[in-house]
């Protein structure tokens, strides 16, 4: 049996280096300050030294975490509030709600923005802000990674029962939504976020066409520093994946890690 | 009690709003404008439709976007199929691994991945340069900013989105299936095209119908390559509404509603053909 | 007057009717099973006692109070699930102690009549661990000691075994009826294992479709089932119409369908003489070995009629023998 299975390793090894490699050369390409021949030459780190200390790109990366917290809190505040009403008090509408979190998904960010954008651009309140446009495009790009993430929490957890135990046992609906079963979907909810960290710290589309050059996040700085110089936009390149990659890996950690505690409970 | 119900309702108020006003009424104002003329008064008109169908831009658009979406998918899903059986077959290390690999470079798009291939594959590219070198030509005189090298970058972000995709499919493949096929004396690949493909041939489906949405949809990848200078659906939209002096609110309408249909269209044809695969797969 | 009332108790989902007119009275102090198949409405009929689903007309009487209408958290009833229903982020002490928390009783209190609860279901060692780290069996015992700790005026256990392995069953269901003589609580018990009712209850209420076939004791509802549903469900009564009793006997019996149990037929190869008895002759279709009865199947004129017989020095019957039954009329019920 274990022979018949080379034919599976070798394929899972081919993609494996064909999807490592962009990533390896750009890694060896920001620190390296000469690649025209086979072997690079020069080693240095003096470009992410540089990087660091350059108050733009320390800003734009501190914008790109302002920009996630906000959309991610109203999101996961606004999921959690409608499915505690439709799953406990009207689930006939559960699925309406479903199909509102789920169109995003289809329509993504091209048509999201150039529909909110020219909705809102002549606007002369506060909806005409570039970034409260922003913020709402966000809110509904994260909306169905969110929504499925909370929705499956409550499927693993057996929510309905969990809501009568704790009914029979004298606490209130609301007592025990809050206090039974988001505890119980905390860490779905955290994966879910995180996913949606990584949906806003790639993004490149919403923030082009809503906030234009007033929100300057890591993504265009990279687009503007691709334009100049090559070395140093390898290093930011290399940061973006760094964390990019450290959230993907919490992620996956936190996963598993769920997908073990539930095994056990068979 | 029935009446005390309904005051939690308010609770819904908070996700309609954020829901209407960010997709609801943007998505269908974006169709009403499409049938709108981008000067003069609010009539209904259908020029906008015109000048998409009829303006050689806009045809071409429509066509390499296409076209496009279709390669990078149909590649994506047969390696895909590939990685995922294969991540199926091998248990342990090498399948963490390539686990964690998958779901890290899932998120490896938009611009960094178009950075990644020029710095690659450009025209200072550090295989082309290689290539140049070693005198290996197919390497030295690659072209990576055209349509072809555009597919090559989209089948890159197809692979580890489409195999996470299909994996949980085959769990759905039972062991048992394999060997009563075995025992019944096929050989592994008549198993495959007999059985197990048919079985599969839903998610198979589906998750195409992802691929090609997130291809037809794709901005920053392609528009860090090549600007405003492909012929692209997505990339002509942006074109209406930003960097221009005066936002084409009707044609870039037209061009999304088109964008859209295309991809309900593909969607409607994925499912069509799946439902005939489904009969008795339903389940699995 | 009894501690719960049913009174004209009816409940639709739509169109379909899943409890028709129920009355059904219980006593303080017992435990009673609602014993019945699937879809009989025994569930639906315990869920409406704790207030978990809404009547669709009938009144609900608890220690003489209506609470047809009133909100399951303020009803005082406990409730075991069956399963999965223990908060999954909380230790076993820490599940305990949540209705007592919901009714503000002090911290110290609380302490103690959890820890005293969790020493009676026999978790005091894993009382800080939580629900994922239990074993089916504990998590029962869990939720039991969840259900009872706050002394509701009813419990109620909504199939709770159903989910445990056959031995660890056994040992529960003694378990669960000690302590609910110990503390003597009123309980209601939802299954449809009918020896997890003999052996619990003191009172079964047979299910059928939505009614109440028959309320009696353990002993009696196994030696006078009240109607032929009873009589099939429980024991494996024979069931015979009066035609196929004549084609089997000769005998035309005076009720319209008779019941007699597989143990109380004389069975021989020689013919039986015996007063005040229908006569059968039949052809051995199968030998089931049943523990330390062996079953017949034995073919009377195409009707089957199940004999069971005492493993003895006697010699087995063996399939394909012709053989000589008879019934006593006396044992016999008419339906």
């Amino acid at each position: 049996m274990k022979k018949k299975n080379t034919g599976a390793v070798v394929a899972m090894v081919l993609i494996l280096i064909y999807l490592l490699i962009p990533l390896i050369i750009s890694v060896i390409y920001s620190l390296f300050s000469n690649w025209t021949g086979i072997i690079p030459k020069g080693f240095t780190v003096e470009t992410y030294a540089k990087l660091f200390r350059d108050p733009d790109f320390l800003a734009s990366l501190g914008r790109t975490l302002l920009i996630c917290v906000i959309p991610i809190a109203i999101t996961i505040v606004i999921v959690l509030l409608a499915l505690f009403v439709t799953v406990i008090y009207f689930p006939r509408l559960e699925k309406y709600v479903q199909i509102i979190c789920m169109i995003p998904y289809t329509i993504q960010g091209v048509i999201l923005s150039v529909s909110i954008l020219s909705m809102y651009v002549s606007n002369k309140s506060f909806l005409g802000n570039r970034l409260i446009m922003l913020i709402g495009a966000y809110c509904i790009i994260i909306l169905p990674f969110i929504y499925q993430g909370i929705r499956n929490g409550m499927r693993a957890v057996n929510i309905n029962v969990l809501l009568e135990a704790a009914e029979m046992l004298g606490a209130t609906r609301i007592y025990a939504f809050f206090k039974v079963v988001v505890p119980n979907i905390l860490s779905a909810i955290i994966v879910s976020s995180l996913l949606a960290v990584g949906i806003i710290f790639g993004d490149y589309v919403l923030v082009r066409n809503l906030a234009g050059s007033q929100w300057q996040n890591v993504q265009i700085y990279l687009y503007q520093a691709m334009k100049s110089d090559s070395m140093k936009s390898s290093a930011v390149f290399c940061v973006i994946m760094a964390v990019t990659f450290i959230i993907a890996a919490v992620v996956l950690y936190l996963q598993s890690h769920e997908g073990k505690t539930a095994q056990k409970a068979e | 009690m029935n009446k005390k119900k309904y005051v939690y309702l308010i609770a819904l108020l908070p996700f309609l709003v954020v829901a209407v006003m960010y997709e609801i009424i943007p998505l269908i104002m974006i169709i009403i404008n499409s049938f709108q003329p981008d000067e003069g008064a609010a009539v209904f008109t259908l020029a906008n439709y015109q000048k998409v169908f009829s303006k050689l831009l806009y045809q071409k658009a429509i066509i390499n976007s296409i076209k496009i979406s279709l390669i990078s998918a149909g590649i994506g899903i047969v390696i895909a199929f590939i990685g995922a059986r294969a991540a199926h077959q091998v248990q342990g290390r090498l399948h963490n691994v390539f686990m964690a690999i998958l779901n890290m470079v899932s998120n490896f798009a938009g611009i960094p991945l178009a950075f990644a291939y020029m710095i690659m594959l450009g025209n200072a590219g550090v295989l082309v340069q290689l290539g140049k070198k070693m005198g290996f030509d197919a390497l030295a005189n690659f072209n990576l900013y055209t349509s072809g090298g555009v597919s090559m970058i989209y089948v890159y972000f197809q692979i580890p989105l489409s195999t996470l995709l299909l994996i949980p499919a085959f769990e759905g493949v039972r062991k048992e299936w394999q060997e009563a096929s075995m025992l019944l004396g096929a050989s592994r690949s008549a198993f495959w095209f007999k059985v197990g493909i048919p079985v599969l041939m839903p998610s198979i489906l589906s998750t195409f119908s992802v691929l090609f949405a997130n291809a037809l949809a794709a901005y920053a990848t392609v528009y860090a390559l090549m600007m405003n200078n492909i012929a692209l659906l997505p990339i002509q939209i942006a074109g209406c509404f930003v960097g221009e002096v005066q936002i084409r609110k009707g044609l870039g309408g037209a061009l999304s509603v088109t964008m859209m249909i295309v991809m309900v269209v593909m969607i409607l044809i994925t499912n069509a053909i799946s439902k005939r695969f489904q009969k008795g797969a339903a389940k699995a | 007057m009894s501690y719960i009332r049913f009174e004209k108790l009816c409940k639709n989902y739509g169109d379909k009717q899943v409890l028709k007119n129920i009355d059904l009275e219980v006593e303080k102090g017992t435990l009673v099973t609602l014993l019945g198949p699937s879809g009989c409405g025994k569930s639906t009929l315990l869920r409406c006692l704790a207030g978990l689903e809404t009547v669709t007309s009938g009144k609900v009487y608890l220690d003489g109070k209506d609470i047809t209408n009133v909100s399951p958290k303020d009803r005082g009833i406990g409730m075991v699930f069956q399963q999965y229903s223990l908060f999954p982020n909380m230790t076993v002490e820490q599940n305990a102690a949540f209705g007592l928390k919901m009714q503000k009783v002090p911290d110290a209190e609380i302490k103690e009549r959890v820890s005293k609860m969790v020493d009676i279901v026999g978790l005091h060692e894993q009382r800080k661990q939580y629900p994922n780290q239990l074993s089916g069996g504990q998590q029962q015992r869990a939720a039991l000691a969840r259900a009872i700790v706050t002394e509701p005026k009813v419990l109620l256990l909504d199939e709770p075994l159903s989910a445990i392995d056959a031995l660890l069953r056994h040992s529960l269901q003694v378990e669960i009826r000690r302590i609910q003589q110990e503390l003597g609580i009123t309980a209601i018990f939802v299954t449809h294992d009918q020896e997890e009712a003999m052996v619990m209850s003191d009172m079964i209420h047979l299910m059928y479709n939505g009614v109440i076939e028959q309320s009696a004791s353990p002993t009696e509802l196994y030696t006078k089932p009240a109607t032929k549903f009873v009589a099939s469900f429980i024991g494996h009564y024979n069931v015979l119409t009066a035609e196929q009793m004549k084609t089997v006997s000769g005998q035309s019996p005076e009720s319209e369908t008779v019941a007699f149990r597989p143990e109380i037929i004389a069975a021989s190869k020689e013919p039986i003489e015996k007063e005040n008895a229908y006569m059968m002759k039949g052809r051995i279709a199968v030998s089931l070995p049943h523990g330390n009865i062996i079953r017949y199947a034995v073919m009377c004129g195409g009707v089957q009629v199940d004999v069971d017989e005492l493993f003895s020095d006697k010699e087995p019957f063996q399939t394909g023998d012709e053989i000589y039954l008879a019934v006593d009329k006396g044992e016999c019920i008419y339906l």
